[in-house]
């Protein structure tokens, strides 16, 4: 307890710490942190670039705790965007659950990586994602946005980082106090 | 993909292409009865209910930063526009008396036709909360909702001219479709000489285009075009926008007109909500949607047929 945490020893401990389950109300909280960041007031170049704090945190459970967190939750967390959004109800519900796939899927993979490996494979999940938003509003009749649509998955892409690092840190603290 | 498959000891549901596909009809599924049937408005109603402490927490920041910004504004600009705002007051009071003299002798040619007037006496005033978070459309929010008797249709003004149109209504708040929403029309009418036409949003900030308007036309920069009320919903006589260019090309059929919108479409603090336009004309015939975009629209189409 008595140095500072680096962000650069957790990452070979953290893997072990999440074995054990995180709290569910740490799990709620984070979900109400994303959603608080999603619906500030953005708008024009800020909100092109918006990083989509509740498809990260949405990932980070689903890797990390795939019992709990899955395709259901994404579900309903997208149609909640939607709604404040103010979409068509299903759009980010959509592109929220085809991401948890990906995520599913690959998760043994992803998570034999460290995290600059990971960021890559989150950021093909975050494409993916965008370009399924994209795709259903130019089949809605919208103007393609131009290419600063794609600025916020590689933001949400790069923001993995220090969102495991957030994220873990309750889970560690928790290990050191019980092994000091 | 994870081609071994875990042993069967313990129950984990289905698979995850299973639950991917099941939750992919159902956003379709979802989609469709939003954008075909517009049959979920409640359901929006109720998650927008359950995620509104949630959006006043959010935009409590900004809008206390903006309350400070405007507590220590300039001494100079509140006198400046003051000695404005007086000067305008002058000038349109000799306006107001003469409305207040035309107002009268409508009620007397209505009472005398048995008519019923077709401007409303008072709206609701709004204000904008922030823009909608969707890069693909052109919405604003106001904080006026249900409460406040405010319904999906009623037309949106501030100062200077029209706004848009509310096109989706929760508890506490109120989505407006601007003008400048690509395929959002207005029926309008120029003031020089009375000639109707739609003006369509573009999608564009501060742009909205009026398309059919044949080469020969009357029409020229500078001109204003105003509602015409002959949808029902808008009451006529609203600034909508001033013809920017004009371009005749003998080569196509139509002009190509670009007019900008008289509002400041994207940068008002306060708008007015109008009660809907007290009823015109009945509809030659009931059809099946009745959304206001829609109806719009179809206006839109009908006018273009013959």
């Amino acid at each position: 307890m008595s140095q500072p945490l680096r962000p650069a020893d957790l990452t070979p401990l953290a893997r072990d710490v999440m074995k054990m389950p995180a709290s569910i109300g740490l799990i709620f909280f984070s979900f109400v942190a994303a959603y608080l960041l999603m619906v500030l007031p953005w708008s024009g170049a800020w909100l092109a670039s918006r990083p989509d704090f509740l498809l990260l945190v949405l990932l980070f459970w689903s890797l990390h705790q795939p019992r709990s967190i899955g395709q259901g939750i994404a579900f309903f967390a997208g149609l909640l965007m939607d709604v404040s959004d103010s979409m068509l109800l299903g759009q980010h519900a959509l592109a929220y659950v085809i991401a948890m796939f990906g995520a599913q899927v690959f998760r043994v993979r992803i998570l034999t990586f460290p995290i600059p490996e990971q960021t890559l494979h989150i950021l093909g999940l975050t494409l993916v994602s965008g370009c399924v938003m994209l795709v259903l509003n130019l089949l809605l009749g919208a103007d393609f946005p131009g290419f600063a649509f794609f600025v916020s998955p590689v933001v949400t892409a790069i923001l993995w980082g220090p969102v495991n690092w957030i994220l873990y840190l309750p889970a560690v603290r928790r290990r050191r106090g019980a092994t000091s | 993909m994870i081609a071994r498959e875990p042993p069967a000891f313990f129950h984990r549901g289905p698979s995850p292409l299973a639950r991917l596909t099941f939750f992919t009809l159902a956003a379709v599924a979802l989609m469709i009865a939003d954008h075909r049937f517009h049959a979920l408005d409640t359901v929006r109603t109720v998650l927008s209910l359950l995620a509104q402490p949630i959006q006043q927490v959010a935009s409590a920041p900004s809008e206390a930063l903006g309350r400070l910004a405007e507590y220590f504004s300039n001494q100079d600009r509140l006198m400046r526009e003051n000695s404005e705002l007086r000067t305008r007051v002058l000038e349109q009071s000799a306006a107001a008396q003469e409305a207040r003299l035309l107002k009268a002798e409508q009620a007397h040619l209505l009472e005398m036709t048995q008519a019923r007037s077709r401007y409303a006496d008072s709206g609701t005033i709004a204000e904008v909360l922030y823009n909608a978070r969707n890069p693909f459309t052109r919405k604003i929010v106001i904080d006026k909702g249900l409460g406040q008797a405010i319904s999906a249709g009623m037309p949106v003004i501030d100062g200077t001219g029209v706004v848009g149109q509310v096109t989706n209504v929760g508890w506490f708040t109120s989505e407006v479709t601007l003008v400048t929403e690509k395929d959002q029309s207005v029926p309008v009418m120029i003031v020089r000489n009375g000639l109707r036409a739609v003006a369509v949003g573009s999608g564009k900030v501060g742009s909205i285009d009026v398309p059919f308007m044949p080469v020969a036309a009357d029409i020229q920069n500078g001109d204003v075009f105003v509602t015409s009320g002959i949808d029902g919903t808008y009451p006529p006589g609203l600034v909508v926008a001033t013809v920017t260019s004009v371009d005749k090309n003998a080569a196509y059929v139509f002009a190509k007109v670009v007019a900008r919108p008289a509002a400041g479409v994207d940068n008002h603090r306060y708008v007015m909500v109008l009660p809907p336009a007290a009823a015109a004309a009945p509809r030659p015939e009931a059809r099946g949607d009745e959304a206001p975009r829609k109806a719009g629209k179809d206006r839109a189409r009908a006018r273009r047929q013959p």
